[in-house]
């Protein structure tokens, strides 16, 4: 802000000026630093939780003086207000311990992004293009009602759906209650790693349809099957903090680890013993190495019974995996097989994780059963050392009851498979509104899936992201989120901590444009739609429903809070609500049932001779599944293992790049059944000579100056083959071949040291 | 007794994450300077994660090394600076006056380590990203050097907290940007002249280590070397 620019405009100060979505004036505590109270220099700090990923964390936001260009009620002036400065982990939240990941600590950009979207649009171009033109919001919301009350005179209630990023918690819950209210179905999800098959093999192996948390800090020997466990997947902040404690944190003790994968990832380049796999086979190593332990007396089948036992051919001990047997099939020597089953039968306790690329291929669903009767051989479930479950602490909003119905937690959601066949009209019913809240699936889905056409097809879709991106920009009506710092937020993580967690927070800032919370947007149209609506969504807010889901948790469960009221003030106070005690919630756990599981051989796309190579796409470091591309510090974060910035790369063995003629930095293309690419290439010693690896996360056709057009987007080469299980995508199920197309570039970060030139990039 | 700054860096925790990293950025309103520029080799990372790759697959192992100012005793780039911006102060800090550097680049030429860094054009951040830097870190302009300060601005902001009331400052009291984002605890600050402080005992470690020790520059960063020993044996074993 320079000094003339601030002297032409107005400003607009003083706590009158907030928004009418910012609650009731009346609230115990006070959510924005009056400004009289700002000490120029001095810091706040204020609870929030990050949106950057499933995994929760808890942040503090540093909070100070500062002169923001604001919009308010229509009115562009500038305004001395707090803003957010820095995040840091919140020390007392218990996933995230006090500190955050790196995409964590960038997402204050999100807040500050140049090219946010700052008030209601509405289209003006085609579809895709991007251009809109500026509305306001009660013209905005009006336009919204008018479409639902249509379809209320028709009775085309089911004609109603919602697509959304993954959600928990009370946003997710006040959209599935306005759906359901409606009279539509419950929302859909889209996520390109989802771990829905690991949640289902979970459930049928432990009666848990929910993500394991895994207690390395006390165990000795760690065996993973592809989860990037320290980076990109489940609950990375919480799983390396406890991953430090496992390798320094007891004295005269070291745990080992062991990482199994085709493509080391920043995870597996941590590992004491990195032991490439075939593709698809983890499953088939993991029994391997049950059987070993079995024959040897090293564990005893009954240990195990009855998750092993959904294992075809577990109480014969297993014969179709002997060492050789698997040898044959994995790629990893049979001594080396028996080797590790002695040492994970040696050093307990002993545990093992799978994520990632083995539950992505179409036998996903058996590697990860596969890995859970490991985990029950090693008798580490529920053990300390072990894997467990998460207590459960959802904050629910209380029932509603009307004369006609009762409005309860529709906990359910439909597949996308589902909701994208109504799009295109294959199954009724058709969709004609459709809600459409942070996921790009135009971005993040195969080609075949006909993403572009089956949007096509909906006369009408309202967006409520903050940005436009590869799907928003086929939005009619666009009506932007705030950001997370600017509004109430609340979480419910599913892993990471062995007390039961509810992330909860007042906004840390006021916002800086013309944006309204979504779940305030939701009631306010609940509200003028009237009605059955109306009834089912009775509260003011999104802060009056939060109050209302967490004044219902159990306050006796915690020691600070004796009523529900305490209970609202100390989860503002702490940023979120958890148990005092730690609790065993291993008799939580059902017993395995159903029919026994036998082998399941991985399918692949592409024919091996005309495909050769096995295609990898993995979530990026800075990037996730390309929901993080548009930040500039994620962007010019040098990936850790090739230094590579602002750009997307081919990782290939250095004996494949030789007979194929690629040097470093030599443009490739790649091709599958799908469509083809081209990238740089990126000679790396730590990949199979048959897997090409592709990090995902840019090639976005729109998404920010930082973003659009950038790099090449792997998703596009994948086929669409499914797990058949849970019906996710087999992501890493396509075969590609690559050929040399010219000279490319890379962007690397030269760092290095000039006295050790050979010893540290390569 | 001054105190004496110094890090300790746990290599056998650390996990290549680069919350240190995206941290520091954050904490020192250091700039990104965008495609183009960074090809040409002029990003700026206070910290890097470096990266030692040994052997072929399928035998392949990976250290990852944070690497920034090694604060140094006897640091090469002071002597060669001819306006005396690059200076130790009497904690022990490698300090560097910005308003002093006339961008001769002697230092980043003399320093072992590759983390001194010229800022070739002046910083941009696109409006409303401004509103995000730290008011207590000077943003700098075109022409000068700059480097990891220890997050000076902490140092002080502690000093003086501790000193308003009447105490000396507490082992742990300031945390370096890096070191409190880092989740797996691999970075622990402190007061080497304190021989209780967790730096000093973790530096008393048989692990540490400096990084190019031999050059004789006296860093005041330890490196606790990774362990491990039996992987040899084991890929001896298999193949
Ligand atoms: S793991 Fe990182 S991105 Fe995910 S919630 Fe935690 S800090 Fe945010
Ligand atoms: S934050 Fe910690 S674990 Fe992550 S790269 Fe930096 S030093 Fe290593």
């Amino acid at each position: 802000m320079d000094r003339r620019n601030f002297l032409k405009t107005s400003t607009v100060g003083g706590a009158a000026a907030a928004l009418s979505s910012c609650g009731h004036p009346e609230a115990p505590l006070v959510r924005f630093l009056p400004d009289e109270e700002l000490v120029p220099g001095v810091a706040t700090w204020k609870p929030s939780v990050c949106p950057g990923c499933r995994a929760g964390c808890g942040v503090l936001v540093r909070v100070m003086e500062g002169d923001a260009e604001v919009i308010r009620n229509g009115q562009h002036g500038v305004v001395r207000m707090g803003v957010a400065k820095k995040l840091e982990g919140n020390p007392e939240h218990p996933i995230s311990q006090g500190r955050l990941c790196p995409r964590g600590q960038a997402a204050i950009q999100l807040t500050y992004h140049p090219d946010r979207l700052g008030h209601p649009l509405e289209r003006v171009g085609a579809r895709g293009s991007g251009e809109y033109k500026p509305l306001d919001w009660d013209a905005a919301i009006s336009t919204l009602v008018e479409r639902l009350r249509a379809l209320d005179d028709r009775r085309a209630h089911a004609t109603l759906a919602a697509l959304t990023r993954p959600l928990r918690g009370v946003r997710r819950e006040l959209i599935a209650r306005f759906l359901q209210a409606f009279g539509a179905g419950p929302p859909s999800v889209f996520e390109l790693f989802s771990d829905d098959v690991l949640r289902r093999a979970n459930e049928r192996s432990f009666g848990r349809r929910q993500l394991p948390t895994f207690d390395l800090s006390r165990a000795r020997y760690v065996i993973s099957f592809g989860a990037d466990f320290l980076g990109t997947w489940n609950s990375p902040v919480a799983q390396s903090a406890a991953y430090g404690e496992m390798r320094q944190g007891r004295p005269g003790i070291r745990g080992t680890f062991v990482q199994v994968e085709p493509r080391m990832s920043q995870t597996g380049a941590n590992a004491d013993r990195w032991v490439p796999v075939r593709p698809g086979t983890e499953g088939v190593l993991a029994l391997g190495l049950a059987h070993v332990m079995l024959q040897r007396g090293l564990a005893s089948a009954s240990s195990g019974a009855a998750v092993g036992a959904l294992i075809d051919g577990w109480d014969a001990g297993l014969p179709a995996y002997a060492p050789e047997a698997v040898e044959r099939e994995t790629g990893v020597a049979a001594r080396r097989i028996a080797r590790l089953a002695s040492e994970l039968a040696a050093d307990r306790p002993a545990v093992a994780i799978i994520g990632g690329a083995p539950l992505a291929h179409t036998n996903g669903f058996f590697n990860a059963i596969a890995v859970n009767a490991l985990n029950a051989v090693l008798d580490s479930v529920g053990r300390p050392g072990g894997m467990r479950f998460m207590p459960e602490a959802r904050i629910t909003l209380p029932e509603v009851r009307s004369e006609t119905s009762t409005a309860s937690s529709a906990a359910r959601e439909q597949s996308f498979s589902l909701l994208r066949d109504r799009m295109r009209g294959v199954t009724g019913p058709g969709v004609e509104v459709l809600l459409l809240y942070d996921a790009n699936p135009v971005f993040a889905a195969p080609r075949a899936w006909r993403i572009r056409e089956a949007l096509a097809q909906v006369p009408f879709i309202v967006s409520f992201g903050s940005f436009l991106d590869d799907t928003s920009t086929f939005a009619d009506l666009i009506l932007p989120d705030h950001s997370f710092l600017e509004s109430w937020m609340d979480d419910a993580p599913e892993s990471g901590s062995d007390r039961a967690v509810v992330s909860v927070a007042a906004p840390a800032m006021r916002p800086l444009h013309d944006t309204r919370a979504t779940a305030d947007v939701l009631l306010e149209i609940a509200r003028q739609l009237g009605g059955r609506v109306s009834t089912a969504l009775p509260w003011h807010s999104y802060e009056d429903a939060l109050r209302a889901a967490v004044q219902s948790v159990d306050a006796g469960a915690s020691a600070d809070a004796k009523t529900s009221a305490d209970v609202w003030t100390l989860v503002q106070q702490q940023g979120g609500w958890w148990t005092e005690t730690l609790e065993s919630s291993s008799s939580e756990m059902k017993r395995a049932a159903g029919a026994s599981i036998r082998r399941a051989t991985p399918r692949f796309d592409g024919d091996e001779t005309e495909y050769p190579f096995h295609f990898l796409p993995y979530p990026s470091q800075a990037f996730l599944d390309g929901s993080l591309a548009h930040l500039p510090w994620m962007q010019e974060l040098p990936d850790v293992l090739s230094t590579a910035m602002w750009g997307t790369w081919v990782e290939i063995n250095p004996r494949t790049a030789e007979r194929l003629g690629v040097s470093q930095g030599d443009l490739v293309e790649v091709a599958s059944s799908q469509g083809r690419l081209e990238a740089p290439a990126l000679v790396s010693p730590g990949i199979a000579p048959d897997v090409v690896a592709m990090p995902v996360g840019q090639g976005h056709r729109t998404f920010t100056r930082y973003a659009s057009g950038r790099g090449a987007n792997p998703v596009a080469l994948l086929a669409p083959l499914v797990e058949p299980e849970s019906g996710t995508l087999a992501w890493a199920a396509t075969r590609v071949r690559v050929a040399r197309k010219g000279r490319g570039r890379l962007t690397l970060f030269a760092g290095g040291l000039r006295e050790r030139p050979g010893g540290v990039t390569r | 007794m001054p105190h004496r700054w110094g890090m300790v860096v746990d290599l056998d925790r650390c996990t290549g994450c680069e919350a240190c990293v995206v941290a520091c950025r954050a904490e020192n309103n250091v700039p990104t300077v965008g495609e183009a520029e960074a090809a040409r080799g002029r990003a700026i990372h206070w910290i890097r994660v470096e990266r030692y790759v040994d052997g072929e697959f399928p035998d392949v192992r990976v250290k990852f090394l944070p690497v920034f100012c090694q604060h140094c005793d006897a640091a090469p780039c002071e002597p060669v600076c001819p306006t005396y911006a690059s200076y130790h102060t009497a904690d022990g800090l490698n300090a560097q006056v910005y308003n002093r550097c006339i961008g001769t680049r002697y230092c980043a030429n003399a320093c072992p380590y590759t983390v001194r860094f010229f800022n070739f054009f002046n910083p941009v951040w696109e409006k409303p990203l401004h509103l995000q830097l730290n008011p207590d870190v000077s943003v700098r302009e075109v022409g000068v050097m700059e480097k990891c300060t220890f997050c000076v601005q902490r140092i002080k902001a502690a000093e003086i907290a501790a000193k308003a009331e009447d105490r000396p400052l507490r082992d742990g009291e300031v945390v370096p940007a890096c070191a409190q984002a880092c989740p797996s605890r691999a970075l622990v600050f402190g007061d080497l002249n304190d021989p209780d402080s967790e730096a000093s005992r973790l530096a008393g470690s048989h692990r540490a280590t400096h990084l190019l020790g031999e050059l004789g520059t006296q860093p005041k960063v330890f490196y606790l070397q990774r362990e491990g020993g039996h992987d040899r044996q084991d890929r001896e074993g298999d193949q």
